[in-house]
């Protein structure tokens, strides 16, 4: 009994910052009530964007943020038993689905906007991430830009027409992304950051006195850029939600800020990542160099050994590292995490080089993969 | 007696129960209610 009163099904529908309350609809007797507080914390989370195109309201059309959409979906797939669907989006959770629909026999098509799934990663990446969807019987359909879907009598999506063809479908997928929900606070005069989330202080407290933020509905400070960026991952959201509890309960916790790591799975390969890539390193002026090697996950001699591809993306003057993307068929999501630390601690990929890891032929060679890339990198610093 | 401090929670998912657990250890004499408008809790923590 951890004496926290848990109202499901009620949802929140003003702050009134002034009188100290919110206005909340109990939605299972459809009366609304206003409750006081002290303090208040914004947890209102994300919820999946939706293409706006003619029939984009029909019924088979879904998209996946909550327990609820999942559980949709299975019934729909459990009652209509669908041929043919359609993902649109090439993030996580269009890819973790697609593994998901084929384990349902169901022929998948993958549409992108982009020429490659998992478009804000490194291109080498995307590349195997292709070859590995289509090995498993994904159809990869890049370029195409969404314009309407045709429906039959019963309001359901017969077919999906593109800037390039109209293809037949059983069910869609709408994975595009997410958008902060933010409207009450906004209406309350809570300040937005530039993403459109919430703006907050390392404290998670909002412009306004005894109002804390956290989660999906509110930024989070990127430690390499030292930018505040929407960064919608749900162990962010528990790290912000301890520190805005805390302080809410009149302690003084701080949230310093993410470097945005990541890791997915999709069919037999894993996929990770943390700080920035590439581009967008340089989009905040960093002078970028990469590395790329592809190494083994075990001493080859081992049976199983799997192949792995690492990136490292670095500042060429520092070498510093900025980044990291890893995909392979063994140990790289759990590999990851060295990086991880290695972006938050602002090592040099020459230090990096020099790490002491555990090694024993089961796990890696005597020189760890990211021993191998940073020791490649360290060779293109310009110092 | 003293009234109790309210605190409020607008979502239930990761960092709500988050906030709610982490705010009733630092001081367990609050009052902690946390609102979620779906039918789960802690869906996506």
């Amino acid at each position: 009994m951890q004496d926290i009163d848990v109202k499901t099904e009620h949802r929140v529908t003003k702050i009134d910052s002034k009188e100290k309350r919110i206005e909340v609809v109990n939605l299972s007797k459809s009366e609304t009530q206003w409750f006081s507080y002290d303090k208040l914390i914004v947890a209102t989370g994300a919820r999946s964007r939706r293409l706006n195109i003619p029939g984009s309201n029909a019924k088979n059309i879904f998209t996946l943020k909550d327990l609820d959409d999942g559980i949709r979906i299975k019934n729909y797939i459990d009652e209509k038993r669908p041929k043919r669907v359609a993902i649109l989006g090439g993030g996580f959770i269009a890819l973790e689905m697609c593994e998901a629909f084929r384990l349902r026999n169901c022929e998948t098509f993958l549409f992108c906007r982009r020429d490659l799934p998992a478009g804000n990663l490194e291109r080498e990446i995307s590349e195997k991430i292709l070859k590995e969807l289509e090995e498993n019987g994904i159809h990869f359909l890049a370029h195409h830009e969404p314009a309407a879907f045709k429906m039959n009598s019963n309001g359901e999506a017969i077919s999906f027409e593109t800037n390039k063809a109209e293809y037949p479908v059983d069910m869609v997928l709408m994975a595009i992304g997410v958008i902060p929900n933010v409207e009450i606070a906004k209406e309350a005069g809570i300040e937005l950051g530039k993403t459109g989330a919430i703006r907050t202080d390392t404290a998670q407290r909002t412009n306004l006195t005894d109002i804390y933020s956290a989660g999906d509905c509110s930024e989070v400070f990127n430690l390499v850029s030292q930018d505040w960026v929407h960064t919608p991952l749900g162990d962010i959201a528990n790290k912000q939600g301890r520190v805005a509890g805390e302080n809410a309960a009149g302690g003084k916790a701080t949230f310093s800020g993410a470097v945005g790591s990541a890791a997915f799975k999709v069919f037999e390969l894993e996929v990770a990542f943390t700080g920035l890539g590439t581009q967008t390193a340089r989009g905040y002026g960093f002078d970028v160099d990469s590395q790329i090697i592809e190494a083994e996950s075990k001493v080859g001699y081992m049976p199983g050994s799997k192949w792995m591809l690492i990136k490292l993306i670095f500042d060429r003057r520092s070498g510093r590292l900025l980044g990291a993307q890893m995909v392979g068929k063994e140990g790289v999501a759990r590999r990851i995490n060295a990086l991880a630390v290695a972006v938050h601690q602002k090592m040099s990929v020459d230090e990096i080089a020099r790490l002491d890891f555990a090694y024993a032929p089961p796990f890696s060679a005597p020189l760890d993969p990211i021993l191998i890339a940073a020791e490649q990198a360290a060779k293109k610093i310009v110092r | 007696m003293l009234k109790k401090e309210k605190l409020v929670i607008i979502g239930g998912s990761a960092a709500g129960p988050s906030a709610a657990a982490r705010a009733k250890r630092v001081n367990p004499d609050l009052e902690v209610t946390m609102f979620e408008q779906g039918r789960f809790v802690s869906y996506g923590s």
